[in-house]
């Protein structure tokens, strides 16, 4: 959910660009990451885990930890985190550890 | 893109653009040697950018503005003193030689030379061990605060809050703020860690605070649907006690561990020291560690407030660039050095005031021990004047903070030059202007008029959620634990660009509420839901969320006989992913600590090895040949 309205901040968040998300059209505004792109719009889970493939999400917020590793435009292992999202972003799932063969 | 000189030389380097590094960076180029501070953000400013409160202290420490208004500031300081910033550059390795390795841009590795070098990384959060807390939903406070004040996405609206310390409390108040609703704030010990006034925020808003609880289980198929709490006796859990809420999202604020592994690279004298947050550089009062070319201040010294991080930063800067100018840097720092001796008295410094007496080895004066409780519980502090318009200030646990005497133009209120004194009114002078409501950081000012009409009285209180009331309008009156006391009549609204975005809300109620009335909702709050307590599937928690390897993996490799984190590491692969151990080292060197029967402080951490964080292949084979062009 994208907060519309705050007591104290107002938020620059650029313009309305699309990507696809597993194919899924998506809207999203240029200066958001990712990972805040897609909780926008309601998704949490962002790859499954390198041994168990258990859901992750967002977690630490500062590209560290890896719980948001995505696949962006064919490369794994991108932080969605830290990632601004582009107008034609192809950004997929990651299921456990990325391979550079797609 | 262009790309950088792959060889910098400068005379002081600041690694991390926070409050620390920035005031470290101002000072030392104010100084007038070269200073090159860098952060792997885009902006500087640190966590000051999503800190939307007021900040505690004394005009000194810029008390009484947002932190987010306060980075604004000290980044104009540090253009006008003329520091070159270098922006999306991490450092990600130090070298013997002083030789600073940093990724810029994730895309070229560049060298930095300096002479001397202030270190100023902050901290990392704590994680908290429970089955569950690898699902989607459960957040750092600080990334959920990055979405929700830099993002402006909530990521969830109806959320468990873990820990009442002055962040878990903040981001709570914050959280509402942004429209959210918080189910409730667990604290694992028996009092509130953070400010009185923060819990008193939230308390008044309708938030459950349960002290001497915790999470003990988060369900969710792929999201977090609802959280299980228990409540707590000497640390275990009291049986029958559970319960469960529905949540959407649970936040963990359970403490920050200083970032320390630039000096711990270095080679610099590491300390464990609880009191500052666990492993810490050793350093003096110029915050000089072991090293005498590296320095730190911040987080990384020791977990205290970000007021504390700005002072230390002066004096880091001021004794790295002293070090090149062959200064004698005690006369300068005294002044600074008082500051801080100030920040760190009342019962909220005092634990960094142990933690920095046991690193220096000193005796600390024994002082009564914290004894305080939200201001919330404390009714026989309330003045219940039947008469007369007065001011109602609720501050009573000594925080290091003084706007409202700043504020106070006719005198009334009096602090004097110890900050953590609890202040005074004199109410003969006060003129009910309402200035020090709008100055006050805590909301902790409030104004109750008991001759407003024959049988209602007005009360007054500091404003900051949306939406905005107007007057006429019917709201509910709320006292001060969120317990709905009934209508209220909002009578007046102030605004002004002065009151930096407070308002002002004055509204009527029954005089017999005057004393319990302080906030006001557009609606009575809808009750919030106990579900029943689900049966627990997974009973064996994720430690080390990179490689997936469970608490029950940890255990058994530690009964079958080994002894260190690095040999659990080697045989279970936790801590060998690409966080390299921030998340769960602290966790098993905790395990190994209780399940051997050891201190932690003689439990071995891993060796911190650059690259500090993932490089890819490409990048680092176009530094080497750069370097071999250099030589």
């Amino acid at each position: 959910m994208r907060i519309e309205r705050h007591p104290i901040l107002t938020f620059d968040r650029g313009c309305r660009v699309r990507f696809t998300f597993d194919g899924r059209e998506l809207e999203a505004f240029s200066h958001e990451t990712v990972a805040a792109a897609l909780l926008a719009n309601g998704v949490p889970v962002l790859r499954h885990s390198v041994g168990e493939l258990r859901p992750r999400g967002f977690f630490c917020g500062i590209g560290r930890c890896a719980s948001c590793s995505m696949i962006v435009n064919g490369i794994p292992d991108v932080r969605a985190c830290v990632t601004l999202v582009e107008e034609g972003m192809v950004v997929e799932t990651q299921h456990g550890l990325g391979s550079i063969h797609g | 893109m262009a790309e950088l000189h792959p060889i910098i030389r400068t005379d002081v380097l600041v690694v991390g653009a926070g409050p620390a590094g920035l005031a470290a960076a101002i000072e030392a180029a104010r100084l007038g040697v070269r200073t090159l501070l860098i952060d792997d953000k885009k902006s500087p400013g640190g966590q000051l950018v999503k800190q939307t409160h007021m900040f505690f202290g004394s005009k000194n420490e810029r008390a009484g503005v947002r932190g987010i208004d306060i980075a604004v500031e000290l980044g104009r300081e540090l253009e006008a003193v003329g520091c070159s910033f270098m922006a999306e550059t991490m450092a990600i390795g130090v070298f013997d030689d002083g030789t600073v390795t940093a990724l810029h841009r994730d895309s070229q590795i560049v060298r930095i030379i300096p002479r001397t070098m202030v270190v100023a990384t902050g901290a990392f959060e704590n994680m908290l061990l429970f089955p569950g807390c690898d699902l989607p939903g459960v957040y750092g406070a600080g990334g959920f605060q990055t979405l929700m004040n830099l993002d402006g996405v909530l990521p969830g609206t109806n959320v468990l809050m873990v820990g009442a310390g002055n962040i878990g409390l903040i981001v709570a108040y914050q959280l509402m703020q942004a429209g959210g609703r918080v189910a409730a704030v667990v604290e694992a010990m028996p009092r509130t860690g953070g400010y009185s006034v923060h819990a008193s925020k939230i308390r008044r808003m309708g938030v459950p605070l349960h002290l001497a609880h915790t999470v003990k289980a988060v369900h969710g198929a792929d999201r977090v649907n609802a959280a299980t709490i228990v409540r707590l006796e000497q640390g275990k859990e009291v049986p029958g006690s559970a319960f469960t809420l529905a949540v959407d999202s649970v936040c963990l604020s359970v403490g920050l561990s200083p970032l320390a592994e630039l000096c711990s690279m270095a080679g610099c004298r590491m300390d464990f020291v609880p009191a500052l947050g666990g492993y810490v550089p050793y350093h003096d009062e110029n915050m000089m560690t072991s090293n005498d070319r590296i320095f730190i201040a911040g987080d990384v010294s020791g977990i205290e407030e970000a007021s504390i991080a700005m002072v230390e930063g002066t004096i880091a800067g001021c004794s790295a660039a002293a070090r090149i100018l062959g200064w004698n840097v005690e006369q300068r720092l005294g002044e600074h050095k008082r500051q801080l001796e100030t920040l760190r008295g009342g019962p909220y410094g005092k634990k960094a005031r142990q933690g920095k007496s046991e690193l220096w080895g000193i005796e600390l004066e024994d002082e009564p021990a914290l004894e305080y409780a939200p201001a919330s519980d404390l009714p026989q502090a309330v003045q219940r004047f039947t008469s007369g318009k007065r001011l109602v200030i609720e501050c009573y646990d000594r925080i290091p903070c003084n706007p409202c005497e700043e504020a106070c133009r006719q005198g009334a209120i009096r602090i004097g030059p110890d900050i953590t004194s609890v202040p005074e009114l004199d109410a003969d002078k006060c003129t009910a202007c309402g200035v020090c409501m709008m100055r006050c950081p805590g909301l902790a000012i409030f104004m109750v008029n008991m001759d407003y009409a024959a049988d209602m009285a007005e009360v007054t209180i500091p404003f900051e959620q949306c939406p905005l009331p107007q007057k006429g309008e019917t709201w509910t009156a709320l006292d001060r634990q969120g317990a709905v006391l009934g209508p209220a009549l909002v009578t007046r609204v102030v605004s002004a660009t002065a009151f930096d975005r407070k308002h002002l809300v004055s509204f009527s109620v029954p005089k017999q509420q005057a004393h319990d009335a302080r906030h006001i909702v557009p609606a009575p709050p809808s009750p919030r839901l106990i579900e029943a307590t689900p049966q627990l599937l997974d009973t064996d928690p994720i430690i080390c969320r990179c490689e997936d390897v469970r608490l029950s993996a940890i255990e058994k490799v530690i009964d079958q006989g080994y002894r260190s984190y690095d040999e659990i590491r080697r045989i279970t692969r936790a801590g060998m992913g690409p966080c390299q151990g921030k998340t769960c080292q602290r966790l098993i060197l905790q395990i190994l600590s209780r399940k051997l029967g050891v201190p932690m402080d003689s439990l071995q951490p891993s060796t911190v090895r650059p690259p500090l964080k993932p490089v890819p292949f490409d990048v680092l084979a176009a530094a080497s040949m750069e370097d071999a062009n250099e030589y």
